[in-house]
């Protein structure tokens, strides 16, 4: 009864709201809307600072045969790209897709175009293996085509480390911190030397940069949850250990606290990834060429870093796929790292003069010799569509043992309870 | 709905309709003798059954189904409704809402009702006043967030300094939950207030002169003329601003999402740490927007949508009743 | 006489520090806009207006097509505005002064559509839009928006108070039809409230940004707030840029303000004379 009412109204719904909806979904070929950019061009979305934008333009001028026609969007990216491809008009023929959203469009692979179609399983060995991989669905297709990548590091102010009388070499100080508990170790001696510092800003930069280093992340290829094994326990033992051994500030980065605390040496260590460095000069302008960068203490992982992907309404994908492969070739990635500090998929990028040339703010360290060697040690690991849903417990419950003094195993295991139910309304078993 | 009754009968409408004779036509007569109010009611409903009408039978659709915004939906009866009752996060969103909506709403009410009977007395500066207190609603979002930030934050904010200054401890307005709740509440009723202040300043302007003149010869001190007469000549006005402000507060989405939505680390539109700032309608986008979950954000829009219907009527119920 | 300035001055305090309070994040807007964005992260902050502002404008105007999507934001704004201060105020002087049959049930339809999350409607208003073959399009805008239920909501509230009801009957018994109450009488008189609706339809509109973003998908036809949007980056902003574009798009609001306080100003000097 029960079920055969729902049924009838489910069928109702399809009768009157459904038929436009599929019509939409299932018909975007059909509408007139100029899908793709019409017959003789594309139409070319990223967002700002996503690609140089002097590659971009070099692009137009150079791929004659088509009309590319490229637009910066603003704002909220990934909902502007999914409204437009659910209405089915107006779909890019090319489009960037940021790092943190390009697992959740895998399910829907059949709307982009398979790379390897088109001929880039020659262009394979350019890039770093693991990111090419994370271009590829389950089965195999490529659909993301590299665009930058974002090696964790460890950014210390040399002067402050001098002063608690530890290394200021980024060899040594890597060495010497390379496991979370040497850097723990450190971050001890540190507030002896000076109070005023912490070594942990907060408890989120540990976790994080210890679960992109960790081999798989909270569920595996099959989908089964995964979140409540050792790898992320380990990394959420870290983080709390930062905690009990106050080492951590618990300062938001972003926030003027973090801005100050940067300049003033009350944070003079950071662990994240490399665009992180960014943030650092714009918020520690005064402190320049007292910085240095060593590889990450537990290992090198990644964060963030995007794509350019082919959508199935692209009108030429032969020539498109030309378009995104000279565009992320090892001679423009250097371009792009120059113009808006992408960092290069392309192995071969790291020993151009753009990339060696020795940087002032980290006092004269030439940064890729650190950077370059983590880009090359990241783990592959799975990331599922339902990745981002299933983190947020543990995000949610750091916090709360980080700012109100929750009991950590109580938020572990509420952790685990809340992220295994959201998992189940997304079907991970 | 049937609680939704305007807020006072309104005056003699039936003497104004003339062709309605006394002997009440058929239905359809009297419907048809009344086609000058509805073709200046149309506009509206059919821009509405055009815009609006397929949005909301398409979300009521949708929260009976799993979609991510491309592929295919996939039929799930009743169990993103399920799932919503056992949530801990959409009822946390809900308290959150409640408490921000209570820490907001009430003081700027009464502030703008202050601010606008003095705009009202005073005969200087008026047009200088109402520009100034109308700024903060155009007030750049981005520079609202970071300069709240800063007022706010932990070791070099201003309010943290006067509360040092007079020996009070200092609180981490950004990260303590009820602080977060404080800041959002403050940075709304900053930006709003002025908005309310030229509501009520419109509403005073209309009540005509010789209502205070009058009182004035009845010997009424300023305070007793704005209590006997000043605010229930205002009611009509002061139940929209009651309405509005429930609908649009348990609607509460911009502030906490750009002072806490994106910091860089956390996950956005989260509501910072602990899920302090999470209101029902960021929780909503968090799902939607964030994890991909338009029918559970639907869901969600429908049980915000009830939680608002429910609550407006009460409100508009409690100011209602002190009229009478 | 003297006596009569001091009395008046207690008042003025008060609004005055409420003055202060609403301005200074607008103040501190323009700090942002006419220095360097690490002017801004420096601590203590620089709270004074420097010098920047020609530059951090330049960036802009080579970024984006600053006026012309300026121009389409006027064209959104001004035509939204007048057709919500028609549709809204005859929409409303109906539900305030005249009863008819399903009146009740019409009105509680119109305050439980406001109560629905607007952000529900993005993806099928989109679709909406691209089978009427408008995406892209201002007319996107305008149309959806031409009449509302806050503003209905509002006018007669308004209405049901500032217009007297022997003033229609006796416009009624001069032989005036319903629409020629509305105009020749309604409208007359409600202009402080038809001021506040124009105000904040024109505003809303103004900086109206998530639904525009998603309907112009035409890059050459973008309004304001979808342009500024532009100028973000997902790290390592430069504020001092987008302030200073802020102040900039706003700048029309506030001389639109200063125009619009005067419609306010004709009821208040009639407040003088009984002061």
């Amino acid at each position: 009864m029960e079920l055969s009412r729902r049924r009838a109204i489910h069928l109702g719904m399809l009768g009157t709201v459904g038929a436009m909806i599929g019509g939409t979904a299932a018909c975007s070929t059909s509408t007139s809307g100029g899908s793709g950019g019409g017959t003789n061009s594309i139409d070319f979305w990223y967002w700002q600072d996503g690609l140089s934008e002097k590659v971009v333009d070099d692009a137009v001028k150079r791929f004659t045969s088509v009309s590319l026609k490229p637009q910066q969007i603003g704002g909220d990216f990934r909902q502007k790209l999914t409204t437009t491809m659910a209405s089915g008009a107006f779909v890019p023929g090319i489009t960037g897709i940021k790092g943190e959203d390009f697992a959740s469009f895998t399910p829907q692979a059949d709307r982009f175009v398979n790379l390897l179609d088109h001929g880039a399983d020659k262009l394979a060995g350019q890039y770093l293996s693991w990111k090419w991989k994370k271009g590829m669905t389950k089965d195999g297709k490529l659909i993301g085509f590299p665009i930058d990548i974002g090696p964790t590091a460890h950014f210390y102010r040399r002067d402050i480390f001098a002063k608690a009388g530890l290394p200021t070499d980024p060899d040594k100080v890597g060495a010497q911190m390379s496991t979370w508990d040497d850097y723990f170790a450190a971050g001890v001696e540190l507030k002896k030397a000076v109070p005023t510092a912490h070594m942990v800003s907060e408890a989120w930069s540990v976790y994080n940069v210890a679960v992109s280093a960790a081999p798989a992340r909270y569920i595996d290829e099959n989908e089964h949850f995964i979140g409540d094994q050792d790898h992320i326990h380990t990394a959420w033992n870290y983080a709390i250990k930062a905690i009990r051994l106050g080492l951590d500030a618990k300062v938001q980065s972003g926030s003027t606290d973090w801005n100050a605390g940067l300049a003033n040496g009350s944070l003079p260590s950071q662990t994240g990834a490399a665009w992180g460095a960014a943030d650092i000069q714009s918020g520690a302008k005064n402190t320049s060429g007292n910085w240095g960068v060593a590889l990450s203490p537990g290992g090198s992982g990644n964060i963030g870093g995007s794509f350019l992907a082919i959508t199935k309404e692209c009108s030429k994908p032969d020539v498109a796929f030309e378009i995104i492969s000279w565009i992320l070739s090892p001679e423009n990635q250097a371009r792009g790292f120059t113009d808006s500090a992408l960092f290069p998929s392309t192995p071969a990028t790291y020993a151009m003069p753009a990339l060696t040339a020795p940087d002032p703010f980290f006092g004269g360290q030439v940064t890729i010799q650190v950077l370059g060697q983590a880009a090359q040690k990241i783990p592959v690991q799975y990331e599922s569509p339902n990745d981002q849903a299933v983190s947020a417990p543990y995000q949610n419950e750091l916090t709360n043992v980080e700012s109100n003094g929750k009991d950590p195993d109580a938020a572990w295991a509420d952790a685990i309870t809340e992220a295994k139910k959201i998992g189940q309304r997304l079907g991970v078993s | 709905m049937a609680v939704l009754r305007p807020a006072r009968p309104v005056p003699t409408p039936s003497m104004q309709t003339g062709a309605a004779g006394p002997g009440r036509a058929t239905g359809f007569r009297r419907v048809r003798s009344h086609w000058p109010q509805y073709l200046a009611i149309s506009p509206f409903y059919l821009l509405f059954s055009v815009f609006g009408l397929f949005p909301a039978l398409f979300s009521l659709y949708l929260a009976f189904h799993r979609w991510d915004g491309l592929g295919e939906m996939q039929f799930v009866g009743l169990k993103n409704f399920q799932y919503l009752l056992g949530d801990g996060t959409f009822w946390l969103a809900l308290r959150n809402t409640f408490i921000i909506w209570f820490l907001s709403t009430v003081p700027m009410l009464f502030v703008a009702l202050a601010i606008a009977a003095m705009l009202n007395s005073t005969v200087r500066f008026t047009a200088f006043y109402r520009i100034a207190y109308f700024i903060p609603n155009i007030t750049s979002l981005v520079a609202m967030a970071i300069f709240f930030g800063a007022v706010f934050s932990t070791n070099f904010g201003l309010v943290n300094v006067v509360l040092q200054a007079v020996h009070l401890p200092a609180v981490h307005w950004l990260t303590n939950p009820l602080g977060m709740k404080i800041v959002v509440a403050t940075v709304t009723t900053w930006q709003w207030t002025g908005y309310n202040t030229i509501i009520y300043l419109a509403g005073l302007q209309a009540i005509p002169s010789e209502v205070y003149e009058a009182a004035k010869v009845d010997g009424a001190g300023p305070i007793q003329t704005f209590v006997r007469i000043t605010i229930p000549l205002l009611r009509p006005i002061i139940l929209f601003t009651v309405v509005v402000s429930t609908i649009t507060g348990m609607q509460t989405f911009t502030e906490p999402q750009v002072l806490f939505g994106n910091n860089g680390t956390l996950t956005a539109n989260t509501g910072g740490a602990g899920h302090g700032a999470l209101t029902m309608v960021l929780y909503f986008y968090h799902q939607a927007f964030d994890n991909h979950d338009f029918g559970y954000g639907a869901a969600i829009a429908w049980a915000v949508f009830l939680v608002v219907m429910v609550f407006a009527a009460i409100n508009w119920r409690l100011v209602q009743r002190r009229e009478t | 006489m003297r006596a009569n300035r001091f009395r008046g001055l207690g008042p003025h305090l008060v609004l005055l520090v409420g003055v202060a309070i609403s301005v200074f994040p607008f103040y501190w807007m323009i700090v942002m806009a006419t220095n360097t964005t690490s002017d801004i992260y420096r601590y203590p902050p620089k709270l004074t207006i420097g010098g920047e502002l020609a530059t951090n404008l330049s960036h802009v105007f080579e970024k984006i097509h600053f006026f012309a999507a300026m121009g389409n934001t006027i064209v959104v704004a001004v035509s939204t505005t007048v057709l919500v201060l028609f549709f809204d105020s005859l929409a409303a002087f109906t539900f305030a002064k005249f009863d008819f049959p399903g009146k009740r049930i019409l009105f509680a339809l119109l305050i439980g559509i406001f109560m629905l999350p607007a952000q529900l409607s993005l993806i099928p208003q989109f679709i909406t839009m691209v089978k009427l073959g408008w995406a892209g399009q201002l007319q996107a805008l305008i149309v959806p928006a031409a009449a509302n239920a806050f503003g209905i909501f509002w006018m007669r509230q308004y209405i049901t108070g500032a217009v007297p009801d022997d003033l229609l009957d006796a416009a009624r018994l001069d032989g005036c039809g319903f629409f020629r109450q509305y105009w020749h009488v309604a409208l007359p008189t409600i202009r402080p409230g038809l001021a506040f609706l124009g105000i904040y339809t024109f505003i809303a509109a103004w900086n109206d940004y998530v639904w525009p973003l998603i309907v112009l998908v035409n890059p050459d036809q973008l309004t304001l707030q979808v342009a500024l949007s532009q100028l973000n980056r997902s790290y390592n902003q430069d504020y001092s840029m987008i302030m200073a574009a802020a102040l900039l798009a706003v700048a029309p609001l506030v001389i639109m303000f200063v125009l619009v306080a005067r419609n306010f100003i004709a009821d208040a000097v009639k407040g003088a004379v009984r002061g």
